[in-house]
């Protein structure tokens, strides 16, 4: 969190910079099955955000270290684009997308039936094209959408979803300007059937009260977010093989 | 992963190659339909999709201020990388970019340089002390063969929308970089004991050598590669010369209509 408590980002009439009420979403798209290559694949677009998501497997796993004789391991690989953000990033992994692939592929792990692929692998790529604040968010649901279009068992859906706080207010889903100067930013994968999080983290600072009207945010959009990964899967099946 | 020696694929084109077919039912010069989509990366300063059959992929240009080399005070820099990540294929492994990554980028980094078409004083901003690095990153989505020409046709076409972002760095006002000409690039397998343009992914893996050839609006040739185990005759070269001469001049009209002219 930035920290400037100088820049303004709620207008005088109460509405965000962007004209959006304080629990309301970016527009989001989700495209099933874009990647021919892929097993199974997903883009979404979160306002500016471009996520994509390519699931490979389940195949076996190697190195051998990383097998697990009961279940399958996820291997995930979260990367920025070098042209996705307004600086270029350099090619390569750095701290963040290796803490980033690491803790989503744990919350993966906790929603796909790894049991039923023992001593296997199930590589899932993500990669993000542009950037507005949100990415790990967007990589969450493209990699859970890309996962069904494998085939791969779920236990249900994992839907990306932010809330955080501006100007000592609670909003759903920071944009880039929020996410820079704002105060908190709660991340979350929400499993929208069972009510569970199999993803969270949060940087900031948010009283009990904000942290409980940022989860109900967010668990408001995580439904609404449910409904077009939902959609988008239809699409994808009920237009046949392609 | 290691590729299985596809020796019943590699009969079965031998064999379509007799009666002078191809495994999709393309004529042997006949390339892919090419969708290609310009501007469409929030944050690159110049972008480009490009989809060829089951290859996809992204080209999106970055600038940054750097100082210019001691030997040419008044030059900027163009600098084209590929990456042929993971998310591709799952014949790709993650780690640092791999030779092929790197071929890649260099024979499409080769074709743009080498036509002239961005005249690097032009990207100067104070002799010896400021000049413009100009970076076109591909990014290949899907690997479904020929990714060479999908992304030579990426990387120009987005070279060719690109917005010098100068009041972001506190230079002056934007404006378009300023590109003459636009090179492309016509790649060619051996496939069944002869070449055919635009090779698929199952051509690719049953095929042997390849040849990538870059031209200019003039027809000259910029970039010529000549990749993997095989040889060829001139004779040969002399008739993939000619298809990708048409083949690029369709390409380049292809590019100009997005562009709207």
């Amino acid at each position: 969190m930035g920290g400037y408590g100088d820049v303004k980002l709620l207008r005088d009439d109460g509405l965000r910079l962007d004209g959006r009420k304080l629990d309301e979403m970016r527009p989001v798209t989700i495209e099933a099955g874009i990647l021919p290559a892929a097993d199974g694949s997903a883009m979404v677009t979160h306002g500016l955000n471009v996520a994509v998501a390519a699931v490979y497997g389940p195949m076996e796993a190697h190195p051998r270290k990383i097998q697990r004789q009961d279940r399958a391991v996820i291997d995930v690989r979260y990367n920025m684009a070098p042209f996705s953000t307004s600086d270029r990033i350099r090619p390569g992994f750095n701290r963040r997308s290796r803490e980033i692939s690491k803790v989503t592929a744990e919350a993966l792990e906790s929603v796909v039936l790894v049991e039923r692929y023992p001593r296997s692998k199930i590589r899932v790529e993500i990669e993000i094209l542009a950037a507005e604040a949100g990415t790990r968010c967007a990589g969450i649901t493209a990699a859970s959408v890309a996962l069904a279009d494998a085939g791969i068992p779920m236990r249900d859906l994992l839907v990306g979803v932010a809330s955080g706080k501006v100007e000592d207010i609670v909003v759903l889903d920071l944009d880039k300007a929020e996410d820079n100067y704002g105060q908190a930013d709660l991340p979350v994968g929400i499993l929208p059937n069972t009510g569970e999080i199999a993803f969270l983290q949060m940087d900031g600072d948010l009283s009990p009260d904000e942290y409980n009207l940022a989860m109900e945010y967010n668990f408001k959009a995580a439904a609404e977010i449910h409904e077009i990964m939902v959609d988008a899967l239809k699409r994808r099946y009920e237009g046949g093989e392609n | 992963m290691v590729e299985l020696v596809p020796t019943l694929l590699r009969q079965e084109l031998a064999r379509l190659a007799e009666d002078d077919l191809r495994l999709d039912g393309r004529g042997r010069w006949d390339g892919r339909e090419v969708d290609l989509e310009i501007d469409c990366l929030y944050n690159a300063e110049g972008s480009a999709k490009v989809v060829m059959g089951k290859t996809i992929v992204y080209a999106g240009v970055k600038f940054e201020i750097r100082t210019p080399w001691p030997d040419r005070p008044s030059q900027g820099s163009l600098m084209c990388g590929a990456e042929l990540r993971p998310v591709a294929h799952r014949k790709y492994e993650p780690g640092p970019p791999s030779p092929q990554s790197i071929e890649l980028g260099r024979v499409v980094d080769r074709g743009i340089r080498e036509s002239g078409c961005i005249d690097m004083e032009s990207l100067c901003i104070v002799p010896g002390e400021k000049v413009w690095g100009v970076m076109i990153d591909i990014h290949v989505l899907s690997d479904g063969g020929n990714v060479f020409d999908a992304c030579g046709l990426a990387a120009i076409a987005a070279l060719r929308t690109a917005v010098v972002p100068a009041e972001r760095f506190d230079v002056g006002e934007d404006y378009t970089l300023k590109v003459n000409g636009t090179p492309i690039m016509a790649s060619f397998t051996r496939v069944g004991g002869r070449y055919v343009f635009d090779p698929s992914e199952e051509e690719e893996l049953g095929g042997d050598e390849r040849i990538h050839i870059t031209l200019g609006d003039e027809g000259h040739l910029h970039s010529l590669q000549k990749g993997l185990r095989g040889v060829f005759t001139p004779a040969e070269f002399a008739e993939i010369f000619e298809v990708a001469h048409q083949r690029c001049s369709e390409l380049r009209k292809l590019v100009a209509t997005q562009e709207g002219n």
